[in-house]
Formats: C-alpha cells, structure tokens, sequence
C-alpha cells in the first residue's frame, strides 16, 4: 500500500493506559501509530475498544501509563499541565459527541472563545469566528445560541470552533453519534474538506461505517489494541 | 474581559436562583448599614450629651480629682482655677472656657433635708456652649417647672434649679425657698439662702435625684472657693481638634492640672460604644456567615451542573486559574449587584425612616426617648461592601478551586 502522507505529524509510540471498568481491565495497550499532516484519520472498533483513551491522550488530556505521544516530533506527553494546556489552547482543537457548546453565548461568541483565551482583541477575534461559522455554512446563525440550533447546526458551530485557532490537529470523538445520517455524513464531508483545505489532521474516534468510509486511514482497535491499519487508495 | 463577560452570562443563567442569592446580599447590606447609621446617630448624640452635658472638648481638673470623693470642699481643685481660664481664652484654638464648682451637702425645706450633689457653673457663659436651656425650655420636660428659667447673672442673687426627683422629694417648685447646706475648703460648715428659679431633667433619673445648680458666684459664698475652681471646661473651635489640641492644652496648663478629653471622661458614652460595637460586631459576623454559606452554596451549585462545561473549556487550553478566576468574576458580580441593590434600598429606606420621625423608647436608665435618625455614614456603606465583597469572594474560592482542580477527561465523561 502506497500513501500521500511522508511526516508523523501525530505519533503515538507503545502506549499503554489502564483503567479499571466494571472490575475488568480496560484502556490502550502498547498501541502505536502515527498520523501525518492533512489526514482524516479514524480510530475504529467497538465500545470499549480503547479508541476514546487513545483520542484523549492524543489530546493531551491525560498521561499515558506508559509510552510517549509526539506531536510534531516533540514528546508531550510528560510536559506540565500548564504546557500540555498551552499546546491545547495553539495546536489542537476538540470536536465531542454531545457538541459541548457553552449554552449561555452564541455561536459566534462561542467560536471566539478559544481565541479570546489565546489573547486574541474581540474584534479580530469576531472576524476569524465570523469567517470559520461562515466556512461550516453557518453565517446565518451567529447571534443564535446552542439551544436555538439543530444537532447537525450545533456540531457545525463545534468543528468552527475548533478549527478557528488554526489548529494542527483536531480530535473528534464521535462526532456523529448524536446526529442522524442525513447530518451525519455531509459533516464528514465538511471534516474532509477542512483537511484537504487548510492542512490540519482529524483523529476521529468512531464506530460510523460513513464516518470510515470517508477516512484516509483506519486504526482498528480491538480490547485497547491495535489490530490493522488501513490506509485507503491514492486518489489522483 | 472575556472572563467577566462569561461569568455575567453564567450568573444570569439560572436568575432565580441568583435572584435569591442578591436578595440574600442584600439584606445583609442593608442590615449592617442601616445598623450602622443607628449606631452612628446613638454615638453622636452620646457624645454630643457628654460635651454639651458639661465635660466640654476638654476637661482641666487636678491630677487626684478622679481618684475618690474629696474629704472637704474643693480639697482637689485647680487654685486658681478663674486666673488660668482666663489665660486660655486668649488661645486661638478655644472658643470658651466654662469653670466650675462642684461641691455637696444637705438642701433643706425646714422639716427635712436631702442631701445633694451640686454645680455652680457661669450663669452667662454656660447656655451659649452647654445643653442646660434644652432641659428647662419653661417646664416642658419637667413636671411641675411650669415657669422655670435659667439663673441670673446678677452679683448677689442666689437662686438654684433643682434636678426633678430632688425638687420632688422636698415638695419644692419654682419659687420656693431652700437652704443649702455646706462645709467651705477649711471644713467650717456654711449654709445659704436659695430661691428656685427652675426645674430641670437630665435625663437620668440617679441625676434628677439629686442634682442642683447654683451660679458660680453662689457656689463660691457657700464653699468659701476665692479663685479656686474644681473643673474647667474648655470647648474648642473645632471640636474633631480635641485629640490634637490635647498636649498642647497639656502643656500649657502644666503637671499640676491634667487635661483630659471627653471620651475618656465620659463613661457612659465608652460602655455604650463598646456594647453597641459587640452588638454590631456580632450580628455582622452572623450575616457575613449567612451571606458566605448562602453564596458558596450558589457557586458550588453552579459549579456542579457545569462539570461537562469546564472540562471542555480546559481541553480547549482554559487554564485552571483561569477557571478559578472565572469563579471569582461570578462571586465579585454577584457582591458588585448585591451591594449596588443594597445600597439604593438602604438609602430608600433610611429616607423613609427618617420622615416618619419615629420615637424610639427611653435607654435604660434614661427618663426620655428620642427621635430616630439614621445616619448616613459613607465609612459604614463603603466598609459594609467591602466587607461583603471580600465574603463573595472567599465563597467563591472553594467552588473555583474545586473547579480547577476537575481531571479532564472525568469532567468530560460527567453527565
């Protein structure tokens, strides 16, 4: 199998977080894999397979047991939490199941929120939210709040928010677990085109065989390991 | 300002519950304030009883006159009492110096006899600078004094007013006769002819009892006091001068006349203020505790339905002291609206108060009540809020640290 892709923008490196749940062991172990930069990248498998662990540590939201994360050949995983946030805040951006929009502002100042915290003055910062609801298809709704707002128009408003920092990597989890199919897949779709677009790498947590279909490449996950990588055919 | 904006967003998320929470506030601001003018209004009537009661500003007495009774008249008194009041009056910084004579015996009717404390004070000077006339005004107060006057400046004349219980207890009003009784500085014993021009209430009823004041040149006959005066009062200019002018005054008199200020003299005026301020004291550390508990339980209420909300905002590179401070933003806006509604419903309410010209019941020990008059004390206002503010604040600690201190991962699982 040939691909596109030459540099690990992502690299996760014999990975193992274990946790208890349910009295059994769960979590990720040794799990290795890299993700290059412009990728739509999917971590598959059933519940409990290790893929949400595997998206957090990714997204330096927790520490590995064992193991290290790279992003952009640095090792993160063991910086400070004051480090480990900063790189949050200017690198990457999360996409949640349940949208996790803040309900009191509206999209638009929601989409402004992460670059605010960057430091950003309000008024360059209102343009760049502006311009990334107007890229999800949203120009429409910037004064509305999270509840005046369909599911599919909600996580729109999530991936805006996500990608208005400019980030290198965008975690997903499930982002389409609480949509119907007719929203779920032209989200997808939008998440694709934001990849071949501006760059920036999706690691998508998902069981959504639309949500694979469309995927660069694959990890498949089993009982928090990794049993294939599948990297799909080089389109012209 | 993205925190402060955020933050006003979250505490008009659930407005009844804030609007309970300020209502809390609230009355905790207006309790505190309005007790404060309270106190303000008793202390400065207080103090304006003790100054205009006869201690003055200023108080000049012999060095033992405040350790036991005198074994004869004018045993402790200033020598030349009149010569150094009129050397003081010369200051700049004294209005007027008001001596006086304090002396006791018997006042006798004829078949009986009561014994007495009295005062000769000057019948000129002593009604521009002290309250006597508000106790006379022809009567009014004093049962039976229907006609009663201040004393004559007249040489010779020897007229006395009798405080209402000791006029009482000889069956005497104005225009009876009396005869004081007294022994002089040697210890001989001296007795005067007196007619009583007036009656007088002093408020308290151990005075009224047994209080007379008679003219200084009257006092002086029946003690045989030459210039020997017991006290001098001195009233300044500018009455907030006292403490400053005091070891000036001090050194003018020199070691063997002590110069003492009202407020220690006045020992009514000291237990009250410390009473009233352990009142005040404690009922401030119940409210600022109500207000502390009801606040914490706001925010860490608050703060337990924006577990998800938090985690996200920490995965999206929200530090947490930035999450402590968004805390602190909510507390500060709740103590800023609270204490804002506080104060406009206090000064409302104080206005209202005082038009009504309520008449509050006579203190202990007190033959009369008085007016309420709220004061309007800016201090008691600006330490009230501050005071709530640094509680909002303290309660909002806790919530903002727990917050802070969420595992990311589990704030996102929360449900």
């Amino acid at each position: 199998m040939v691909h596109r892709y030459t540099s690990g923008m992502l690299e996760l490196r014999d990975i193992t977080r274990a946790y208890e749940l349910g009295g059994e062991k769960a979590g990720a172990f040794g799990v290795s894999f890299s993700v290059p930069a412009g990728c739509l990248a999917v971590l598959a498998g059933p519940s409990g397979s290790g893929k949400t662990t595997l998206l957090q540590l990714a997204g330096l939201l927790d520490e590995p047991d064992e193991g290290e994360v790279f992003l952009e050949g640095e090792a993160v995983s063991r910086l400070t939490e004051k480090a480990r946030c900063e790189l949050r805040l200017r690198r990457l951006g999360f996409v949640f199941q349940a949208f996790n929009l803040v309900p009191v502002l509206s999209a638009l100042e929601n989409v402004m929120l992460p670059l605010q915290l960057q430091g950003m003055k309000d008024q360059l910062a209102r343009g760049h939210a502006a311009e990334a609801l107007a890229r999800v298809g949203l120009s429409d709704r910037l004064e509305h709040r999270p509840g005046q707002l369909s599911g599919g128009q909600q996580q729109r408003v999530a991936i805006a928010r996500a990608l208005a920092p400019r980030p290198i990597l965008v975690l997903a989890d499930e982002p389409t677990a609480s949509l119907d199919h007719a929203h779920g897949g032209p989200l997808m779709d939008l998440m694709a085109q934001q990849c071949r677009d501006s760059g920036v790498s999706f690691l998508v947590a998902s069981h959504d065989p639309s949500v694979i279909s469309r995927a660069d490449v694959v990890f498949r996950l089993a009982d928090g390991k990794l049993i294939a990588t599948e990297w799909a055919p080089v389109t012209a | 300002m993205m925190l402060a904006r955020l933050a006003l967003r979250n505490v008009l998320r659930n407005r009844r519950r804030t609007a309970l929470t300020l209502l809390v506030v609230i009355a905790g601001y207006m309790s505190l304030s309005l007790a404060g003018g309270f106190m303000a209004q008793t202390f400065e009537a207080l103090s304006q009883a003790a100054i205009r009661g006869g201690i003055g500003h200023i108080q000049l007495l012999h060095p033992n006159a405040l350790e036991g009774d005198e074994g004869q008249s004018l045993e402790f008194a200033i020598p030349d009492g009149e010569a150094l009041a009129s050397r003081l009056r010369t200051d700049p910084a004294i209005a007027d110096v008001l001596p006086r004579i304090q002396f006791m015996g018997l006042l006798s009717n004829g078949p009986k006899s009561v014994a007495f404390l009295g005062t000769g004070v000057d019948p000129v000077r002593e009604p521009k600078f002290m309250a006597v006339m508000d106790t006379l005004k022809d009567g009014a107060k004093a049962n039976g004094g229907a006609g009663s006057r201040w004393l004559s400046a007249a040489t010779g004349s020897r007229e006395v007013i009798l405080g209402m219980g000791l006029a009482k207890s000889l069956g005497a009003t104005v225009g009876s006769s009396l005869t004081l009784m007294s022994t002089n500085k040697d210890g001989g014993l001296n007795a005067l002819d007196v007619e009583v021009v007036g009656l007088q209430d002093m408020g308290l009823r151990e005075l009224n009892d047994r209080m007379l004041t008679v003219s200084l040149d009257t006092a002086a006959q029946l003690v045989d006091a030459g210039s020997a005066r017991s006290r001098l009062s001195l009233l300044l200019k500018r009455a907030d001068d006292t403490a400053k002018e005091l070891p000036r005054i001090q050194s003018i008199t020199g070691k063997d006349v002590q110069a003492l200020p009202w407020f220690e003299l006045a020992s009514f005026y000291k237990q009250v203020k410390l009473l009233y301020l352990a009142i005040f004291g404690f009922m401030g550390l119940v409210l600022f505790l109500v207000v502390l508990l009801a606040t914490a339980n706001t925010l860490l209420m608050s703060v337990m339905e924006r577990v998800r909300e938090f985690g996200t905002l920490r995965a999206m590179g929200m530090q947490a002291p930035q999450l402590t401070a968004l805390l602190q933003w909510e507390g500060a806006l709740l103590g800023l609206c609270g204490s804002g509604l506080g104060l406009l419903l206090t000064l409302i309410f104080r206005l209202g108060a005082n038009a009504l010209h309520l008449q509050m019941p006579a203190p202990p020990g007190t033959s009369h009540g008085y007016e309420l008059n709220i004061h309007f004390v800016p201090m008691v206002y600006l330490g009230v809020f501050l005071g709530l503010q640094l509680t909002l604040q303290f309660s909002a600690l806790f919530p903002g640290l727990k917050a802070a201190k969420l595992r990311i991962v589990e704030a996102l699982r929360h449900v």
